[in-house]
């Protein structure tokens, strides 16, 4: 029934479209560069959980946090006093021994935390401090690879020796000239040996880069903060299924010496789940910016597919003429409005691709299948909502006032 | 010769009657009859002009025949059936099948080819895509274009356009041909040349309606319909 069909008004469309190249171009500049910044940001997001979750998985999926302070909330995310907020408790060693009993495990790994000045020959530095125990190299990913040095020794670590591992960058800036290994560092008047550099992490996102850390023997660390507190706890649970198991038994454990809100037993998927959480609602808000645009782009096919209309009413009087009914006067113009969206959306998809190449050189980026699918979805729909309305002033145009007009 | 036609034409069914009709234009408080009471009939294969002073009604009636507008009271009956209270729908699709339109503007499409602007009506009614080239191909033969198909109008003389938008009149096979000024804008060369090809589609047996101020060019008509204050004051039939 529907004459013409369907293939000739869009081909009649396509051609009236492509009878002017430019106005066709900048008309879908709007849209262009809406779907250009929604796949740009949407890549920028998923590249950061991929790259996330990428760096969760190097740490152990096995691994449970202890740490003071509440740090999720009841929905998962994290708790507003908690991380960064004012934190009051810290473990102890009897802690870390009363968790080693009851866990049946030595894999029980204290951390302490502290800013400090670092002094080589040549330069100083403020840097983070780390102290731990023997485990935690071998256990995290930590240790120096071969030809870097070592981790230190249970050995070292009983007897206190005055020993320290690098990360990779703080040892290029106090030893600018290289190779660091059996030099000396000065940590407030200690004087230590270093016996291995960190290879090369990356930086975690906005948080010191373990590759300015460095990681000293815990009682070499207590010895310069002058308290034993310890900040966090490790604790590496055999396997994966362990974990609930091993997280209940933990929380039991610290239950009779803390209250509940003044600790935190997580693991890693817990934590990923909530980084994921919130780089999820960051990509969301920033694409419902960038959405803001592709509005701006309809309104300007709006407005000229109004000047089209009126610019050829002439056209569409003849065509009513000739046996053109309203209807597809309609579609005619709705679909070229839909063309000069389609159009934005296709060439904003393949600029967003080439940016989100180019990005994924110095920022993990990553064009997912669903976001050109709903930049694409969107677009058409942006020609549809802004072209009716001067596709239904087309139809309604009254053929012998359209074939007066001058 | 005229005359006998023209008696022989009467004998014939009509092909296209108006009854009556009233055309009311309204413009705040003060209303105007821009047609008032006009009641005309054209027969199969007549060739009729409807002439009259400019702002006597011509525009208006070329209108209602050519069912671009309706009127306010009163009958159209093409081909004996009663079209006042058509639809627009219906309306397109007569306009589509049974009349061809020969505008004094031309009003052809530009930077598009020849062909592509005669079959341009075949996209609104039945043909299939294979049989629209080489029947606008044809069309534009018979007008005598058949070396400027690819040709866009910007590219044709005022004359040949003429002849694009004949062929595209032409191209459903309609029973009338309503043509309106259509010499206007031409030179008066161009023009015969155009009247020419009117008169051989009349001798084709089609039914052909010119709407023209130009005395000269009504009288080469077969019968002369003038118009005077929304009054047909000749021929009505």
């Amino acid at each position: 029934m529907l004459k013409p069909s369907l293939e000739d008004l869009i081909r009649s469309s396509f051609r009236s479209v492509l009878k002017n190249k430019s106005r066709t171009i900048l008309t879908s500049l709007g849209v262009i560069i809406g779907v250009t910044s929604v796949i740009l940001l949407t890549s920028i997001g998923n590249g950061l959980k991929t790259y996330v979750n990428q760096q969760f998985e190097a740490l152990g999926s096995n691994t449970i946090f202890v740490s003071p302070g509440r740090i999720f909330n009841e929905q998962g995310g994290f708790d507003r006093s908690g991380a960064g907020g004012y934190i009051s408790t810290s473990f102890t060693q009897k802690n870390i021994n009363d968790l080693k009993r009851q866990l049946k495990t030595n894999l029980v790994i204290p951390m302490t935390t502290v800013s400090s000045e670092v002094k080589s020959i040549s330069n100083k530095k403020n840097v983070s401090i780390v102290g731990t125990t023997y485990l935690y190299g071998p256990n995290n990913n930590a240790e120096p690879s071969a030809g870097n040095g070592r981790w230190f020794t249970k050995e070292e670590e009983d007897k206190n020796s005055k020993v320290a591992v690098l990360g990779y960058d703080i040892a290029n800036e106090l030893f600018p000239n290289g190779n660091a290994l059996g030099k000396k560092i000065i940590v407030k008047s200690k004087n230590l040996k270093v016996i291995g550099v960190n290879d090369k992490k990356g930086s975690s996102f906005g948080g010191p880069s373990v590759d300015e850390f460095i990681y000293l023997p815990i009682g070499i660390a207590f010895d310069i903060i002058g308290n034993e507190n310890i900040q966090e706890i490790i604790i590496k649970a055999p396997d994966k299924s362990q974990i609930d198991n091993f997280k209940e038994r933990t929380t039991d454990v610290l239950l009779k010496r803390f209250d509940k809100d003044s600790f935190s037993v997580f693991d890693s998927a817990q934590l990923l789940n909530s980084i994921n959480a919130i780089i999820g609602t960051l990509t969301i808000a920033l694409t419902g910016i960038a959405a803001i645009s592709l509005v701006v782009g309809g309104i300007g096919i709006m407005n000229i597919m109004l000047v089209t209309v009126s610019e050829r009413t002439r056209e569409i009087g003849l065509r009513k003429a000739i046996g053109a009914y309203p209807r597809a006067i309609l579609l005619q113009f709705l679909f070229e409005a839909v063309i000069l969206s389609g159009v934005g959306g296709f060439i904003g998809i393949l600029l967003g691709a080439l940016g989100t190449i180019a990005i994924n050189n110095f920022f993990p980026a990553k064009i997912t299948l669903g976001s050109i699918t709903l930049a694409f979805g969107v677009s058409f729909l942006v020609g549809i909502i802004f072209g009716v309305a001067p596709a239904r002033k087309a139809s309604k145009l009254s053929p012998i006032e359209a074939l007066r007009y001058e | 010769m005229t005359q006998s036609l023209s008696k022989k034409s009467k004998s014939t069914k009509p092909v296209l009657e108006l009854k009556n009709i009233v055309k009311t234009y309204t413009s705040g408080n003060t209303t105007f009859n821009a047609l008032d009471g006009v009641s005309v009939c054209i027969n199969q294969g007549e060739f009729v002009s409807i002439t009259g002073p400019s702002g006597s009604g011509t525009s208006t009636l070329m209108h209602i025949v050519g069912l671009l507008d309706n009127p306010t009271s009163g009958q159209v009956l093409l081909e004996g059936q009663d079209i006042s209270h058509f639809n627009e729908e219906e309306l397109a699709k007569t306009r589509n099948i049974t009349l061809g339109f020969v505008f004094q503007q031309f009003n052809l499409l530009a930077k598009t080819s020849a062909t592509e602007n005669v079959s341009l009506p075949l996209l609104y009614s039945n043909v299939p895509k294979s049989e629209r080239l080489p029947k606008s191909i044809e069309m534009l033969k018979k007008v005598g274009l058949g070396d400027k198909l690819k040709n866009t109008p910007a590219q044709l003389s005022g004359g040949q356009q003429q002849r694009v938008a004949i062929a595209r009149a032409l191209i459903n096979d309609p029973k009338i041909i309503m043509a309106d000024e259509p010499t206007g804008n031409l030179d008066s060369k161009s023009g015969k040349e155009i009247m020419n090809i009117f008169h051989q589609l009349h001798r084709e047996n089609r039914t052909i309606i010119l709407v023209t101020h130009d005395m000269e060019l009504a009288k080469q008509a077969q019968r002369i319909i003038i118009i005077k204050d929304g009054k047909i004051t000749s021929n009505p039939c």
